[in-house]
């Protein structure tokens, strides 16, 4: 019952506008009042799928679920999906364009960022679909603010 | 209701008579901490920072900064005046620093000591002691901006350990010649008066309310816009040799003034309260990653922006550079920097006290209750205009469907939402 959702759009290649999903999943929990530890995995965990969904896909979604135990961010996109996930998970790697990297992006760090920042990742994808990602954060007792 | 007051001392407040009720501060306010309450822009005393933006854009003059009058020298037998360095650059025409210092002196003051010692001491303990410390959180924040500390409080909690844990150059100042003094005139502690002149509303809140030690040294604070009336009918006679102030302590508080004089070159300095914000965001996002320093500052310019200054503050940053040319390097000697480091170490120029962080903006203390309340908004705001016009009080269709769902401002009504439904109820003719 005290479930709250929202859902972003998120587009490809909208640099002028990327980031601002995560920023406004922050607002949000600071308005909850989460505790700013746990704001701060989130939002970094949210702007790395955010991002990916803007440099590596054709476009998707954001959604944030928040109940009282846990905190979960989906992003779903179109395609074009990633062929190997174990690969993928490792730090460093990265298929970015050089132009991209230019930019600043394209470090190979996102997914990982996405693991460390959360208490349960799950990324199904394959190529031809699209990538689901689920990352989720504990809201354990006590940790409800100050 | 006074003992609201008492808990949520600001510096900033209104003079109800000449708020005609526009709007322009609601909009401007990078805390969202002004309401229109029976046409009058009230501030939320827990959310304020004392910035001054409010003061800075009110086309009216209804936002003010209280301040202490120069009754106050009365209560002291020795008074020191301590002028902010941006007094230097206040005074158009060819015044020098002595000549502006004797200015000040013939207020009423016994003497004057100067800021630029507590920026000197500044730069070479963080430069030579904290910047490196590996131990202490990257990037290192600036401490010198009050409207920012309480910015990060309320705001960017997560990054309080960051803050540089050192005083504020008027406050080691005022401890410095606090301490001569007394060795000096043989006055006690009480019966001597530390004013400081300051172009800050926020400095002001924090003296009365310290933000990371017990107690302020400064004992009145003076307006700058009151003082600089004062010196206009003192300056140009019997010019006393009063300045002992360097070349970089003209430039500390001029935006990158702070940064610079570290020697580092992963420093980044940002002026302007709402720019701030934005930078703050990427640091606690970990976005700017290899950088050493920060310096924001809230006024434009840095504190030569501040809302109680006279001169335009990019008129007011060439004076200083000007005036900065001719005086020496600062060139302290090991012996000096080893000692300031001890000071530090031994609390009397540190921040002793944590800093600790203020969640006022969250809908309600209970997460559960906090959810239903979210989804409330999120209902109300279908139904809002979202153009945010100001006019039901609230700077934003999103702050007036917050203020309902907490139960405050009862009152508010959206006029465009009322607007809409009767021109729907109206029989087309
Ligand atoms: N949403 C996505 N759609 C397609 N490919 C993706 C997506 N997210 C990640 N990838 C692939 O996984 C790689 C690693 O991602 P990540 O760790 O975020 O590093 P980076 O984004 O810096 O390349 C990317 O280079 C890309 O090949
Ligand atoms: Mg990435």
């Amino acid at each position: 019952m005290e479930d709250i959702k929202y859902v972003f759009d998120v587009k490809k290649d909208d640099f002028v506008r990327a980031g601002e999903t995560s920023s406004k999943v922050k607002k949000i929990l600071r308005e909850l009042g989460i505790d700013s530890s746990i704001i701060r995995k989130i939002s970094i965990a949210a702007y790395e799928a955010e991002m990916n969904i803007v440099i590596h896909s054709t476009g998707g979604q954001i959604v944030l679920e928040i109940t009282p135990g846990v905190i979960r961010i989906t992003a779903n996109d179109r395609g074009p999906g990633i062929a190997d996930v174990e690969l993928a998970m490792k730090e460093g790697y990265s298929t970015a364009t050089d132009r991209v990297r230019e930019m600043g992006f394209g470090a190979g760090m996102g997914l990982p960022n996405m693991k460390r920042c959360s208490d349960r990742l799950y990324v199904t994808s394959s190529e031809g679909t699209g990538t689901h990602i689920v990352i989720e954060v504990d809201l354990k007792a006590g940790e409800q603010g100050e | 209701m006074n003992k609201m007051k008492e808990k949520y001392f600001h510096s900033v407040v209104l003079d109800a008579d000449r708020c005609v009720g526009c709007t322009s501060c609601l909009k401007v306010c990078p805390t969202e901490a002004i309401r229109l309450k029976e046409g009058k822009a009230c501030i939320i005393g827990e959310k304020c920072i004392d910035c001054g933006e409010c003061i800075r854009i009110c086309p009216n003059h209804a936002k003010n900064a209280v301040t202490d009058s120069k009754e106050i020298l009365k209560n002291y037998k020795y008074t020191i005046a301590i002028p902010s360095l941006v007094l230097y650059g206040q005074f158009r025409g060819n015044v020098g620093i002595n000549e502006m210092l004797t200015a000040v002196k013939k207020i009423g003051f016994d003497e004057i000591f100067e800021a630029s010692v507590g920026t000197e001491i500044i730069t070479n303990v963080i430069k030579n002691h904290i910047l490196r410390n590996p131990e202490k959180k990257r990037p290192i924040i600036n401490s010198s901006c009050p409207a920012a500390l309480r910015l990060i409080q309320i705001r960017f909690p997560e990054l309080l350990p960051n803050i540089a844990d050192i005083e504020t150059p008027v406050e080691i100042a005022a401890r410095l010649a606090k301490a001569e003094a007394v060795r000096r005139t043989g006055f006690s502690m009480e019966e001597i008066g530390v004013i400081y002149i300051s172009p800050c509303t926020a400095r002001m809140t924090s003296v009365k309310h310290p933000i990371g030690i017990k107690k302020s040294y400064i004992d009145g604070v003076l307006s700058m816009k009151d003082v600089y009336g004062m010196m206009l009918r003192n300056l140009g006679s019997n010019t006393e040799d009063l300045t002992r102030s360097t070349k970089e302590s003209l430039l500390w508080p001029i935006i990158g003034g702070q940064g610079e004089p570290l020697g580092i070159k992963n420093y980044l300095a940002v002026d302007g309260i709402h720019e701030v914000i934005k930078i703050l965001e990427e640091i606690e996002m970990d976005k700017l990653e290899g950088l050493e320093f920060f310096e924001g500052m809230a006024c434009v310019g840095g504190c030569v922006g501040g809302p109680l200054t006279i001169e335009n503050p990019f008129i007011a940053r060439r004076r200083m550079k000007t005036l900065a040319k001719g005086l020496p390097d600062s060139n302290p000697s090991d012996e000096e920097i080893k000692g300031q480091i001890e000071m530090y170490k031994s609390g009397f120029i540190r921040l002793t006290e944590a800093i600790e962080p203020k969640a006022v903006m969250r809908l309600d203390d209970d997460i559960c209750k906090s959810i239903k309340k979210m989804e409330k908004i999120k209902e109300m705001l279908k139904d809002l205009p979202g153009i945010d016009c100001g006019v039901c009080g609230a700077p934003t269709c999103k702050a007036f469907a917050e203020d309902i769902v907490k139960g405050e401002n009862r009152n508010a009504v959206c006029i465009v939402k009322t607007m809409k439904s009767f021109n729907k109820e109206k029989p087309q003719s």
